[in-house]
């Protein structure tokens, strides 16, 4: 169960990191706004992770597929950060 | 979701609810209370001051004055003042007070709505102590992070609920077997859990908020903002209207005008706090601060430069910033300050009946691993989940009941009176668990305690009307409730625990009880060789 829940509370974390920059790269929304937006949805996003991590059987299929969503949003922001 | 997913769920929802109960519980319950922590401090310290006049409006520059002769108060230190308002009398001003070059104290100055000083405050906090309580346990630096941990993993908690319950949440809604024990525990999870979830979602999700929004700040420093701290938070609506110090020596005066220029530039505002910066120094500014009550969760803030009149900054709509605007429906939300007493009742019923889903949850838990083979069950895990359950949840409950029948009891006057008081709970808390843990029959001692703790908790009332009858009948007649308000809360949990204990933990030898004892003892008597 630990290695499940590092594995949510990790991977939850920085793919809610991600999925918010993305938002907030992308969307042509003012300041203020997209900040908001991002508070609004990071901590659910992190808490969703976290319950799919748990829905895993094992630990390693936690790690496994929680990582294969990471890893697509992460070089999503590498893009768009590199183009802004 | 097939049948692996939906065990392996149901598994993290129980293990998850179970690792974070007894600090959850501390949370709900201290929060629930905390919902009339302005009541409470009004309840402890209003009786011993009562006023027998109402006063529209505070003479500041006559209160300035007073404390400026008195004390040597601090120039880069805090100097707030919170206004008397149509609900309490009293004005408190808190500010630093410089002793020596290096050393400040905390001074806490309770003001008659005439503004004549007329009494200190700093031994009076007990509405404070468990406010704190509520949102970082009283543990320094770290607190705040752990009590957003927790809250995170309710929110996981809750979701995960939502998940296994989500096929029976619309037939079973009303489900309560009354006459089943595991079903009744269960029932009585889900039909609080499901009909209180709207409000369960605004409190997991507002409570991560507060306590760990500083991850996201860091992170959209570093990325969005190349590490420039400063940027974010001018994006996110934190105004600076820092003014260089002078070293100019300058009496704060003049407040009077520039409280009707704020009233008059801010429109519909009740103005609820007046802080000075560089309090002494020509550079010295004072910040009004209010809510417009007409409307839903809307701020309003004046800033001048008390030597010229000058206004630094003024905000009629939340510092006209969507995030600071976001930020302050969220803290309306959490602390049900938009629609006065009605929504705070409501959700201290819902608060008080969090923690009942937080009992049931482990009480299914511990009825579970007892019904395991023998040789299946972990029998410190065990013990030590009873003793968390009945030593840490009604310890708290018996904790703050002690909390408050000291409040009263000791003298407003007395020299480390808060610090008293939070040593008391702090030690009724502990003993509670050291006892549970040692207790073999914790069914029988549950009951017993809870209707102790249900005693102490009645006989505040009574301990009211016996030490300050003559300032609660002032306040009464001055229109001024919150004793009565903190009575009625008092009484109502003192029932709530009674009912408890009469209903849930039944107070004769049951068959699962005696299987529990039976188990633990057959346990110890086959471990005894081993570990010798």
């Amino acid at each position: 169960m630990w290695s499940r829940t590092f594995a949510g509370l990790i991977i939850g974390l920085l793919l809610s990191v991600s999925i918010v920059l993305n938002l907030n790269l992308l969307l042509p929304i003012k300041e203020d706004t997209m900040l908001l937006i991002g508070l609004l949805l990071a901590f659910p996003i992190w808490a969703g992770i976290q319950v799919w991590g748990y829905s895993f059987t094992s630990a390693k299929k936690a790690w496994l597929k929680l990582s294969l969503v990471l890893i697509p949003s992460v070089l999503i922001n590498a893009v768009l950060l590199s183009l802004r | 979701m097939n049948k692996d997913s939906l065990k392996a769920l149901t598994n993290a929802h129980a293990w998850v609810g179970l690792v974070i109960s007894t600090i959850l519980f501390i949370i709900f319950f201290a929060g629930s209370i905390s919902l009339f922590r302005d009541d409470i401090n009004a309840w402890e310290l209003n009786p011993h001051f009562a006023v027998n006049e109402q006063s529209e409006t505070l003479i500041l520059d006559s209160v300035i004055n007073t404390v400026a002769k008195d004390y040597n108060i601090n120039t880069h230190g805090y100097f707030i003042l919170s206004m008397p308002t149509a609900e309490q009398p009293l004005a408190n001003l808190y500010f630093e007070e410089k002793i020596s070059a290096d050393e400040h104290v905390d001074q806490h100055l309770i003001l008659a709505p005439n503004g004549k000083v007329i009494g200190k405050g700093n031994g009076s906090s007990w509405g404070d102590f468990l406010y704190e309580l509520h949102y970082d346990l009283h543990i320094p630096e770290v607190g705040l992070y752990f009590v957003g941990i927790v809250c995170l993993f309710f929110f996981v908690a809750l979701l995960s609920g939502v998940v296994i319950h989500w096929r029976k949440i619309i037939s079973k809604f009303f489900q309560y077997r009354k006459d089943g024990k595991k079903d009744k525990l269960l029932d009585a999870h889900n039909l609080i859990g499901v009909m209180g979830l709207p409000f369960h979602i605004m409190y997991a999700f507002s409570g991560l908020v507060f306590n760990l929004l500083i991850i996201y700040q860091i992170s959209y420093a570093v990325v969005l903002y190349g590490g420039d701290q400063s940027k974010l938070l001018t994006a996110a609506g934190v105004v600076d209207v820092h003014l260089d110090e002078t070293k100019i020596v300058l009496p704060v005066q003049g407040l009077d005008n520039l409280y009707l220029t704020a009233k008059a530039s801010l429109g519909e505002v009740s103005i609820n706090r007046v802080s000075i910066d560089h309090f002494g120094d020509e550079s010295a500014a004072v910040t009004f601060r209010g809510a417009d009550e007409s409307q839903f969760s809307t701020r309003k803030e004046a800033t001048y430069h008390i030597a010229s009149g000058r206004e630094l900054y003024l905000t009629k709509d939340n510092f006209d910033n969507d995030l600071r605007g976001g930020l302050s429906v969220i803290s309306s939300l959490h602390f049900g300050d938009f629609a006065g007493y009605l929504i705070r009742v409501l959700f201290f019923t819902l608060g008080i009946g969090t923690c009942y889903i937080i009992l049931t949850g482990n009480l299914m838990w511990i009825q579970k691993k007892v019904n395991l083979r023998v040789e299946k069950q972990n029998l410190i895990g065990l013990k030590v989940v009873y003793a968390m359950t009945t030593g840490g949840f009604i310890g708290t409950i018996f904790a703050s009941a002690v909390g408050f029948v000291f409040a009263r009891v000791i003298p407003i006057e007395a020299i480390g009176r808060s610090d008293l008081i939070s040593y008391l709970f702090f030690g009724c808390l502990f003993t509670a668990i050291v006892v549970s843990l040692n207790i073999k029959a914790q069914k029988q001692f549950a009951a017993i305690f809870l209707k102790i703790t249900a005693v102490i908790l009645a006989i505040t009332p009574i301990l009211d009307w016996l030490f300050v009858s003559q300032g609660i009948m002032a306040m009464l007649k001055l229109g001024y409730y919150h004793v009565i308000v903190v009575e009625v809360m008092l009484l109502s949990l003192a029932l709530f625990c009674w009912l408890i204990a009469s209903r849930l933990f039944v107070n004769k030898r049951t068959e699962a009880d005696e299987q529990i004892t039976e188990t633990i003892n057959i346990s110890v008597q086959e471990q005894t060789p081993l570990s010798t």
